[in-house]
């Protein structure tokens, strides 16, 4: 077998794994049920939730990760490594421990006056929200860096040269050119949120038709050994975010082609 | 405002740069790789911090930020925007800094004209060839009404035909723009073509600056002598006019043919790898071939200095190394040399400088 064989089988193995899992879904499958499950009132609610919890979430990521990824791209300051080492936080500890971290700070002087005089984060929607920004920023920081670390400062150089303030020349040069690294992160920073679990049940609790996205309502499904009700949930997970990452791929192959 | 001056320029390799350029005036900067002719250039765009100051019609720039200081500059790599079309590449200073769309327009158009660019106009930087590439580039810097332009080897990607009709072609638009230019190039012929004066730049250091010719008849240190290429220069005794727009010139016991229309000729200079010298006798025409008697061989890294003898004229020449392997010469050594008419330079007898 030829190297390239190799390579090429092994990417199907990985696709046969995870078509095996997403086949052994239907033995449990049961049309009528699929329906019923899929319109009742509780599980729109979370479809409902999730999209909206998902998108909000990705908005404050990204605005967040948008300037910081610049500054860590482009400037050498003091801390920058200090930052760029605690934006593997959410990867190395487990979503559940960075929920539990924040529910712990929500125990503490501060956090009761945050939570007292702000926003009420704790078994709220505005918990999911935070659940979902804290295991995403890092990543879509990470991620809109790279894409920024690939377009030569040199761009900007020369819009300086052309009367672009600082400011301008990011909006006007860099943004635009990193435009589609962007948009690449945000569909990821969403499909990671979307399928966040574990901060968010820790925040947010698993309250139905209140906190209870769709990661949240399978597991709650699957402690009642709800198999089916399982099976229908996780099916719509999959669908939603394939489709839109399908979607979304499409979508901005036809918009870089019309840049190119 | 485009007398630009810098005192006591300290930054990396520089050391101590003083230098003024004048209203108008094309200076190049050349000098080898490493001897700090970029950072010169982005002092004076103000990207770089330094030591020292910066001067533009006699107001301190140094705390100016590059946005402000309204000099264009020409990268070596270009940097056309990927994401804009010819016509946005160069409205995009104008439009940065607000001009009407009137004015845009019309300048845009005028530049494109100029440059011969006006078919590229709605084409992506990624379809465009090195040449216009180029005059995009070029187009661009100057389009907000720059007074000032920096060029970093502007023509170093261009093959030598498209590079020197550029130059040429990019001198004459300059000095009708009224453009103060400060050219980097690291070769001296190239910018013999375009530059008012040349400084020779050696690590961090000015060398010497002067007129294009001075530089080349009259090196003032060794490192300039060497880095020129240490030509023969060789005093003319005689001259003759000959027919069509030819001059024979005397110089000891050796005649020397160069296409030329003036009457006198003073002094000329021979880079010594423009003189051939061969072992058999070359076919062709006698025009500057002579005989000569080989007086000494020094070996460097890739290419081996030869003095030759022609009737009391010594010359230096200049061989790659594998040529002179297959060679086998020897002091003493009777050899046919043959110096290429084309690139001999001379200056005149009134001191003007000419190819």
């Amino acid at each position: 077998m030829t190297f390239k064989k190799l390579a090429i089988s092994m990417s199907f193995a990985v696709f046969v794994v995870y078509g095996v899992l997403i086949l052994s879904l239907f033995y449990f499958y049961n049309g009528r049920l699929f329906f019923d499950t899929l319109i009742s009132e509780r599980t729109l609610f979370s479809i409902r939730l999730s999209l909206f919890t998902a998108t909000v979430a990705t908005l404050i990521s990204v605005f967040f990760a948008i300037p910081s990824a610049y500054a860590l791209s482009r400037f050498r300051f003091p801390g920058r490594q200090m930052i760029d080492t605690i934006l593997e936080l959410p990867m190395i500890i487990s979503p559940v421990a960075l929920g539990a971290v924040v529910l712990i700070f929500f125990n503490t002087p501060p956090g009761v006056f945050v939570q007292g005089k702000g926003i009420q984060f704790v078994f709220t929607i505005y918990g999911i929200f935070l659940a979902q920004f804290i295991t995403t920023v890092g990543i879509s920081i990470r991620l809109i860096k790279a894409a920024m670390d690939e377009i030569p400062v040199r761009y900007e150089e020369v819009a300086r040269t052309l009367g672009a303030s600082p400011a301008k020349a990011f909006f006007t040069v860099t943004i635009p050119l990193s435009k589609k690294g962007i948009i690449a992160a945000s569909i990821l920073t969403w499909a990671k949120a979307l399928g966040e679990f574990g901060a968010t049940i820790t925040i947010a609790g698993s309250m139905a038709m209140k906190t209870e996205t769709i990661p949240i309502a399978i597991f709650m499904r699957l402690a009642s050994a709800d198999i089916e009700g399982t099976v229908v949930l996780v099916l719509i997970l999959i669908t939603i975010g394939l489709g839109t990452l399908y979607g979304v791929r499409l979508l901005t192959r036809k918009a870089t082609a019309l840049i190119r | 405002m485009p007398l630009i001056e810098l005192k006591n320029i300290q930054k990396h390799v520089l050391r101590d740069i003083n230098l003024t350029i004048r209203d108008r005036e094309l200076l190049a900067l050349v000098g080898p790789n490493g001897a700090g002719k970029t950072t010169i250039l982005n002092i004076v765009a103000g990207l770089t911090d330094y030591q020292g100051e910066v001067l533009f019609d006699g107001s301190t720039m140094d705390k100016t930020p590059p946005h402000k200081r309204g000099v264009g500059y020409l990268f070596q790599d270009l940097a056309l925007f990927p994401h804009l079309d010819v016509a946005a590449n160069i409205a995009y200073g104008l439009r940065i800094q607000k001009y009407p769309e009137a004015t845009i327009a019309k300048r845009v158009k005028e530049l494109m004209d100029a440059l011969h660019i006006s078919r590229l106009e709605k084409r992506h930087p990624h379809s465009l060839s090195g040449g216009e590439k180029q005059r995009v580039a070029i187009a661009r810097a100057i389009a907000p009404f720059q007074k000032i332009l920096l060029l970093d080897e502007p023509t170093a990607s261009l093959d030598s035909q498209t590079s020197k009709y550029l130059r040429i072609e990019l001198c004459s638009l300059l000095k009708k723009l009224e453009i103060t230019a400060i050219f980097v190039m690291h070769d001296l012929l190239g910018a013999e073509e375009v530059a008012d004066r040349i400084a020779i730049l050696h690590k961090g250091t000015i060398e010497q600056i002067s007129r294009p010719g001075d530089i080349l008849f009259n090196p003032k240190t060794r490192m300039v002598s060497e880095f020129i290429g240490m030509p023969n220069i060789l005093h003319c005794d005689d001259c003759r006019i000959l027919s069509s727009g030819l001059i024979e010139v005397v110089s000891g016991n050796m005649t020397i043919v160069l296409p030329y229309e003036g009457s006198t000729i003073k002094k000329i200079a021979i880079p010594p790898h423009d003189i051939y010298i061969s072992d058999t006798k070359p076919p062709g025409p006698a025009l500057n071939r002579y005989r000569a008697t080989v007086t000494e061989i020094v070996p460097l890294r890739s290419v081996v200095r030869i003095k030759v003898n022609i009737d009391g004229n010594s010359l230096l020449t200049e061989l790659p190394m594998e040529t002179f392997g297959e060679m086998n010469l020897d002091i003493g050594q009777e050899v046919f040399v043959i110096i290429k008419l084309r690139r001999l330079r001379y200056v005149e007898e009134f001191d003007d400088y000419h190819r």
